[in-house]
Parts: structure tokens; sequence; C-alpha cells
């Protein structure tokens, strides 16, 4: 029995899933003063209907350390940055105890100005003073060569409860990234240890023995173990769960769109081919971008609970919240009245609705019907124009072949799934707009659950490897090695790939059926006076986002 | 955060897939550590600048910068129509004002590619810059356009196109032609007969440095430009200047282009030579985005960069100081009629060689312009490439009055009719007219 619990900005769902299918649902108002109170709630809910049977696995995705860095909720972190030439470094400078150390990494991890650790002690020293707990060392290229993080890690090491280094994150180059996550991974390192400690009391308190996993923005899960140590990973900056979801109810091989309908959004996300979209560079968190692997999404401000407006004869919806439904008791009219009135929807007070829509629609010299006509298909006219912008975008995307350029897939979506509280009410709406086939799930209200609760691990690796200079890393996990100057892409790639499932081993994930794939892979000559002089290979891989197929096919006829 | 005052879009486009050969030193990695960089300094994360796919040149608009021989098809490849496509779509989001400024980082290069191409010369095939150009005046209708070209060969590909084009003002800022390929660019070169003085060549010493070429723009390159009036100003942005060029001889630095490129304010440039790629590229290409997002650039700079070790000699800053004061008097004031080729009744005759280093082929041009006192005159152009009969070319320029059209068309009707010629091209700008004719 698997258990998934989903912490919405509105709700909280739980979905329990045995391999007889779904086999019980609960979902709360989210508490957003104490996120975990409406865990310990839904849980008090959903564990009951396990009965006999136990359960293996709790999969969880929260908001909680995205609510602290919005919120400000964090704690200060002493941040080192060795950045050499460039950008100038204070470009990058967050919070109050940044320095820029002297040191300097080229493109290919070769040292060409030394570290200046005097300056690194006397920062340490002013961080100690000032009452800093928590670091982050980063170096600009230290996925070529993290000696100086190392060296800067040991600095801060006997004062600090807890460092960040930078190249430990991700493989991939982006210095400013590089810098943000590491801050903020350090700023809410306490907060989510706190949250962590409260999950596994909860756990022991409702008899869970089975593995605890945090979803991640990827869509893919990290053990709660991991989490301590890289909390960042947690930040959901995208619609990861209901992603998940629509993998696990159904059957995706085409290119396609996913809505996810909530109270004041709708998140899009892409497929191609069958898998989700991951954004190439990395989740922007709080305006600042990251290395964090995150879904490829929109996010809009249309919801269920999105205000109606009318300025100027024309319909508006959203991305204001003045309150829920008037259906819910609130006092001015919003798309869920609108679906109400048009009878796509029957939520709560009808009359409520219908009296909001006329009286708004008296204002403006029309009738109540016409305008929830207007506002429903401005909601989903909104919609459409966002996914045409995302799908151009995506196939806008640069790239560095000229078989990738003249050859190369394009994005051209088949489908359209919708889920969400919403969904089904809004179907035939959306397939006015929609020239694709507009699909929603049986199981639209909790398939975010449901995505939650089946999600796999995911990891991604980045190999980098200077045959001149003998070396190999994969920085992510934690590797460097000495390499002849025979070794070659072949090689490379089954290192890569190796040291993944090696990693995953360390990990005590056990997941035989992962999806391991490499993603690219290229070897460029070193030439130097006409002669070849080395390699210059990089190879990345990952396990994809997924979900348990054991379960999935119990799920599965729920689309 | 870090913000751009002058948005900026760059076409980056590596050709990873393409190479001259193995060890060529146009080949897959040329720009792959440039890309390291960018990518580690977040470039595409400031606001305001942006990164975007090359769009793929058309042959019709090769065709309106060069003849080829015996075709488009034959002489290129689609990795020549994809780095002209960059340069074009650089053009495109400045005039449809997507960005203010854009930057073609792309490959390859085209500078030394002339206006009769048979083949790959100076590792230039099609002349990416002078594609852009026509594309912005066939598609924006852009009249008058300066190129500047910083690249430390002289461009003699981009010299040829517009030799006689009054319209394009062409500065080639390059090392002197006595000590390095293509032997070509001495200030006497200043375009046809009725396009003199349109075409300045500013010649320096192997060494000269970051102080001598910045004196150099100031003192002649900004004012010939002032004076000009363009609409546009293209930097022909060769890096090969650089200070740890392999194939050069110059003292140029990271900073020093960057703060060319910000006097310059070019509105476009276009990557050309420069095969430093691990020690010089990297920086300058950072330094060139940067000063045209109008970016901080003054923590730019290259790991080898030793000012001691750059430093302009004494005479070389003497020279350069002299030159220029005489340049600036000369390139005022041009002599009426060009140092080399001869008036032959209504036209004005040239006779040139042409080396394809690259492909090895030597062509020989007998070019003439009609000596019309109303417009810039029909060009006509016999080349023969090695063996056989030539190729004749006829170019009826974007203003030409009436009687060089007719002119024009009469030229390349008895040509055909000759029999003299193997193939013959028409281009007709005012017509919107290409003919292409196997004899």
């Amino acid at each position: 029995m698997l258990l998934g619990i989903d912490v919405g900005g509105t709700h909280t769902d739980a979905v329990l899933v045995g391999t007889g299918g779904l086999r019980a649902w609960a979902k709360v108002k989210t508490n957003h003063a104490d996120l975990m109170e409406s865990i310990r709630e839904v849980l008090g809910r959903i564990v009951p209907e396990a009965g006999p049977d136990p359960i293996s696995r709790l999969n969880l995705s929260t908001t909680l350390s995205t609510n602290a860095i919005v919120e400000g909720l964090t704690e200060p972190v002493g941040i080192f940055v060795a950045s050499g030439p460039g950008v100038d470094p204070a470009a990058y400078a967050t919070g109050g105890h940044y320095r820029v150390i002297p040191g300097a990494t080229d493109h290919r991890g070769r040292v060409t100005a030394p570290l200046d650790e005097a300056a690194a002690r006397d920062h340490a020293k002013a961080c100690k003073a000032a009452g800093v707990s928590v670091y982050a060392c980063v170096g600009k290229f230290s996925p070529r060569n993290p000696e100086f993080e190392e060296a800067l890690r040991a600095v801060v090491h006997p004062q600090a409860d807890f460092v960040s280094c930078g190249h430990e994150f991700s493989g991939q180059l982006g210095f400013g990234r590089r810098i943000h996550t590491a801050a903020f991974n350090a700023s809410v390192w306490r907060t989510f240890n706190r949250f962590a400690d409260a999950v596994q009391r909860a756990a022991l308190r409702f008899g869970l023995s089975g593995h605890v996993n945090i979803l991640k923005a990827d869509g893919g899960t990290m053990p709660l173990s991991m989490s301590r140590t890289f909390p960042v990973e947690s930040i959901l900056s995208g619609p990861a769960a209901s992603v998940m979801g629509i993998i696990a109810v159904c059957d995706i091989k085409r290119d396609s769109v996913i809505l996810d309908i909530g109270g004041t959004t709708t998140d899009i996300a892409l497929f191609a081919d069958g898998a989700p979209l991951i954004e190439p560079e990395g989740a922007v968190i709080s305006g600042r971008p990251t290395l964090v692997r995150a879904l490829k999404s929109r996010s809009i401000g249309i919801g269920g609970d999105s205000a109606i407006t009318v300025l100027d004869g024309h319909v508006r919806v959203g991305p204001r919240r003045l309150g829920p439904a008037m259906a819910e008791g609130g006092s001015h009219p919003t798309l869920t009245d609108a679906l109400n009135v048009l009878g796509a929807a029957s939520l709560g007070d009808m009359a409520a609705s219908h009296r909001g829509l006329n009286e708004l629609a008296a204002l403006n010299g029309s009738d109540g019907a016409t305008l929830a006509q207007d506002a429903a298909l401005a909601a989903v006219t909104s919609i459409r124009a966002a996914v045409i912008d995302l799908t151009r975008a995506v196939n806008d995307r640069p790239v560095y072949t000229i078989y990738e350029l003249l050859e190369g897939k394009r994005l051209t979506p088949a489908q359209v799934y919708v889920m969400g509280g919403p969904a089904k009410a809004m179907q035939e709406l959306l397939a006015e707009v929609f020239p694709e086939d507009v699909i929603v799930p049986g199981s639209y209200a909790v398939a975010n659950a449901i995505g939650a609760a089946l999600s796999r691990p995911t990891l991604s690796a980045e190999l980098f490897a200077d045959t001149q200079q003998g070396r190999m890393l994969i920085p992510g996990l934690d590797v460097e090695e000495a390499v002849p100057p025979s070794y070659n892409l072949d090689e490379a790639r089954a290192d890569a790939s190796g040291y993944l499932r090696q990693y995953l081993e360390h990990l005590r994930i056990a997941d035989p059926d992962a999806m391991l794939e490499i993603v690219e892979s290229q070897s460029f000559n070193m030439v130097e006076d006409d002669a070849l002089v080395g390699r210059s290979i990089r190879v990345k891989c990952q396990i994809r986002p997924g979900v348990l197929p054991g379960y999935r096919k119990a799920v599965h006829r729920l689309c | 955060m870090l913000r751009a005052s002058s948005p900026l879009g760059v076409v980056f486009f590596p050709a990873y897939d393409w190479a001259i050969s193995p060890t060529h030193p146009e080949r897959q990695e040329r720009l792959l550590y440039t890309q390291d960089q960018l990518r580690e300094e977040g470039l595409f994360d400031i606001e305001g600048i942006r990164e975007y796919k090359p769009d793929v040149a058309r042959v019709s608009d090769v065709d309106l910068a060069h003849f080829c021989f015996p075709d488009v098809e034959q002489v290129v490849t689609s990795s020549h129509l994809i780095s002209a496509g960059g340069a074009m779509r650089a053009a495109r989001l400045v005039m449809e004002h997507e960005a203010k400024r854009a930057f073609a980082l792309v490959r390859p290069p085209g500078h030394h590619a002339m206006k009769v191409v048979h083949g790959t010369r100076g590792f230039c095939t099609i002349n990416i810059e002078a594609v852009m150009v026509e594309y912005l005046r066939e598609r924006y209708g852009v009249r008058r356009i300066a190129i500047v070209d910083t690249d430390c060969h002289h461009g003699d590909g981009t010299q040829d196109i517009y030799w006689h084009d009054p319209d394009v003002l062409f500065i080639s800022i390059h090392q002197d032609g006595r000590t390095i390929y293509p032997g070509s660019g001495f200030p006497y070169e200043l375009g046809g007969p009725t396009a003199i003085g349109t075409t300045c060549n500013i010649p320096l010493l192997p060494g000269t440095g970051d102080q001598g070429i910045l004196h150099m723009l100031d003192h002649v390159v900004m004012p010939l430009i002032e004076r000009f009036k363009p609409e546009i100003i293209i930097n022909s942005a060769g890096q090969d200047n650089h200070f740890s060029d392999p194939i050069t001889n110059m003292a140029f630095s990271a900073q020093g282009y960057a703060e060319l490129t910000r006097r310059l304010g070019a509105h476009i440039a276009v990557l050309e030579g420069g095969y430093s790629i691990q020690g010089a590229l990297p920086y300058v290409n950072l330094g060139i985005c940067l000063a045209m997002a109008g970016m901080d650039t003054s923590y730019v700079s290259e790991p080898s960069y030793d000012p001691e070790r750059v430093r302009q000699e004494q005479r070389i800053t003497d020279y350069t100081l002299s030159l220029a004061d005489q340049l600036l008097g000369y390139f005022m004031d041009p002599p009426p009629m060009p140092k080399h080729g001869r008036l032959e009744g209504e036209w004005f005759v040239r006779e040139k060689e042409i080396h394809y280093d690259t492909d090895g082929i030597s062509e020989r041009q007998l070019e003439k312009v009609f000596m019309c006192g109303e417009c810039s005159g029909t060009v006509v152009i016999e080349s023969r490439a090695d063996q056989g009969r030539p190729c004749l070319a006829v170019q009826i320029p974007l203003r030409a009055c009436p009687a060089c059209r007719e002119k024009g068309h009469e030229v390349f009707e008895m040509g055909q009719r000759s029999g003299n010629y193997r193939h013959a091209m028409l281009v007709d700008r005012p017509g919107k007219d290409v003919k292409r004719v196997l004899i």
C-alpha cells in the first residue's frame, strides 16, 4: 500500500493506492500557518482506511521550503564566493554576509589564481561574530574543479551547523544560479529539518514503518534522509504532483498539455513523446534563477476562485482573488460562480452564484447568463493563449548542431489533460477553444495525490572529462578520477550511468526498473598547433520522472 | 539582479557538427569554451539579454549578395546557410525591435568571401554579413549602412562586394597587409570610381594594442561614421587581433575589445575570425555581449592578461598617432579616381587575380562598371576559374537609373548570344529579378 500526500495552496489531499487500485482518499483545507497540522489531520483520516495492509511508502509533496523563502522566514547565510574574472560578482550578492574571496578557476577547471584563504578566514570570523551558523561556499566553474569549494568548506566547518557547496547540486554551469541554490539551501536547512523531524514523529505515531520520501520539483522523489541535506530540492515551483498524477492514471504516449486548474492558478506543463519536459536551466525561486531541476511549466492567474471583473465592457477573470466563490459564502463573483450559472457545475449555493452574476451584469448593461458565458470564454481563451506561448517557447529553444536545427523534433500537442477541482466543469468549454482532444481523467480531483503516491526517485548527473588534464568528474555524485589519454565517449557514458546507479544503491533506493537514460553526450577534440592533445567530453544522464508500474496498471483504469 | 540597459539578442550557433577538417582552426569546438563561459556567467539569466536560434538563409538571399558559380547549391552547404541565417536573425531582432542590439555569434565566418564565389577562401564561403546587409535592404528598406571590420585580417571579401556601392561605408582595421593574409587592405584601396571614399582601410603594425586600436577608432573611424550618417552600424567582429591568437601578431585584449564595442555603438555584431579559442574567445565574447547590453565590463579579463606583456611599444604609438592624422585627411578628401584600373570608353575596367587558399582555386577577373553620371552604375564581371570558358556576372544596383537597367539587360543578352561564357547570371535589384543561364 502506498500513501501519497499533496499539500496544495488550498487543499491537502491524501490517497491510498494498492495493487488493486485506489483504496481511499481524503481532503482537508490547508492550514498555511502550520502545514504539519494539515498533514496530521489528513493522516488521521486516511491511515485507518488501510486496515491490516502495511503502508510501505509515504510520498509527501510540500510547499514548506517555498513558503519559507517567499515569506522571508529563513535564516541568514554566510556566503563565500570565489569568482575570478567575468561578471561583477557583487551582482549576485544576497543577504548581509556575502563576501567575494579572491581566487579563480577557468572553463577547463584550471586554477588561474590561488584562493585567498586568509580572506576566507576573516569572513568566517566576521560571520561567527554576527551569529551566523549556516553557510554556502561557491566557486566559479566549480563543477570543473571543486577544489576551492572544498577549501572554503574546511575553513567554516568548525563553526557551522551546516555548509552547502555549490558543485554538489549540479554539474551544470551557471555561477549565479549556483550561488542562489546553495544560499537558499542553507537558509531553509534548519526549518526543513525541524519539519522532517516532525514528519518522522507523525509517521511513528500513525504506525507507518515504510520509507518516507519527499517529492521534488522535477516530479521525482528523494528519501527524507537526503532531503535533510538538500532541502532546496523540495521546492515545488511547478505542478509536479499533478503531472505525475496524469502519468499515473493515463497512458500518455504523444505530445500533450497538462492543465491543473486550482483555486487561484492554472498550472500548465508539457509532455514530449510521453515524458514530461524539464526546464533546461532550472527553476526560478523568488525571482532568483537556481539549478534546482523542475518541470517546465507556466502558471497563470486563473482558477475557480478568480474574481470576475468588467472594465469598459471587457470581461476578465483573475488574476486577483477577492475571496471564495459567492456559492461558498464570498462577496464577489468568481469563475466557479460563472460555471454554476452556465450549468456546468453545481457547487454550493447556486442561488448565490446567480444573484452575484446578475448583479454584476446589471451594473454593466448585461444579463447574468451572458456575463457567465463571457467570463468562461475569457478564462479558457487565456489558458489557450498561455499554452500556445509555452509551446512556442519550447520549439524556439536554441539548438547547437546543424542536425538539430534542420531535423530536430517540434513539439506538437495532440491532447490536453485537465485536472484539479474545476476540471470536469470546464472540459466542454476548453474543448471549444482547443483543437486537440480534451481529456479529464476520472480521478481528476485527487490525481495530484495519486501522482505523489506513485512517483519514483529521480536523479541526474553531469560528467565532465578533460583527457589532456587526465581528469573525469561527476560533481553531483562526488566522483573525481584520473583517466588515461585514451578515455573516450563510450567509456564516459558507461561511467556516468554506472555511477548514477551506484549512487541509487548508496541511498538505499530499491528501484530496479529505474528509467536511466543518457540525455546528452558529446566529445570534442582539443587541438593545439594542429595536433590532437586530448578530448573534452560531456555526458548528462538522468533517471527520469515516472511512476511505479505495478500500481500504475491499477489506477490506469481511472482514465 | 542584473539588468541590461540596452536589450541584447544573441544568436548563438556553434555548429558543433561541422568543421573544415578535424584539426583545422575552423572546427567543432571553436565556440565550445565561449559557450561554457557565457553559461557559467549566467549571461542569459540577465534581464534583457536573450538567446535566439538562427534562421536559415535561402538561395535567393545568397543571390542578392553573391554570384555563385556554378550555382549556390553546389558551392554552399547548410552550415553556411545557417550561419548567414544567424546574421539575418540578428538583423530581424533589431529591425523588429525585439532587441536594441544583436550579436550573431555564429560560424562559419564570411568576410573573405568575394562578390564572385567559386569555393571557400580564408575559411569563408559566403559573406554572411553581406547576406544580412542585402536582407536589411530587401526586407526593411534600409539604405545607408556602415560596416566596421575589426577582424585582424583585412575584410577583403566585404570590400569587394561593396566596392561599387556608395551607400555602404566599409571600414577595415587590420594588421598591415604586408605582414599577414590576405595581403591587401591598403589606404589607397578606396572603392570604385562611383563609390570612391566609401571604402577605408586602416592597416596597423604588428604589436598594436588596445591603445592604438582605440585611438584609430576615436580619431578616424568615428569621424568617418559621423560624416556618412548610416542608418545601421555593423561590427564585423573578428577576435583574432587578441594578444594570444595563434595566427596573428596583434596585442588587443578583452578589455580593449569591450571598450571598442561600447564606443562604436554598433547595432549588430557578427563574429568573424578568432582562433585563440580557450584563452581569448570566452572573455572577448563575454566583453562584447556585456558592452552591447550596456553593462559593466570592468571585471572581464583573460587569465593570461599581463599589462606589461601587452603594453604597446612607443614606436608603435608614435606611428599610430601619425598615421591616424594622415588617414583622416586622406579619407575625408580622397583622390577622384581609384589607383588601379583604367577608363575604356564608358566603362571603368579593373583586372584582378583571386586565390582561394582553402579550396586551392585560382581566379582571374575582368570587372567593369558603367560610368553613369546618375547612379553608381551597372557592374559586369567576367570570371575565369582555372580552366575553360569564363562566367559572366551582371549586377544592376538597387538605385540604378533606367539607362543602367537597360544597359545591364543588354550586356546579359549579348553575353548569352556571344557563346563566350559557360555560366551567366544577372541580378536586377530594382526589378527584383535574378536570372541564371547555363550556356
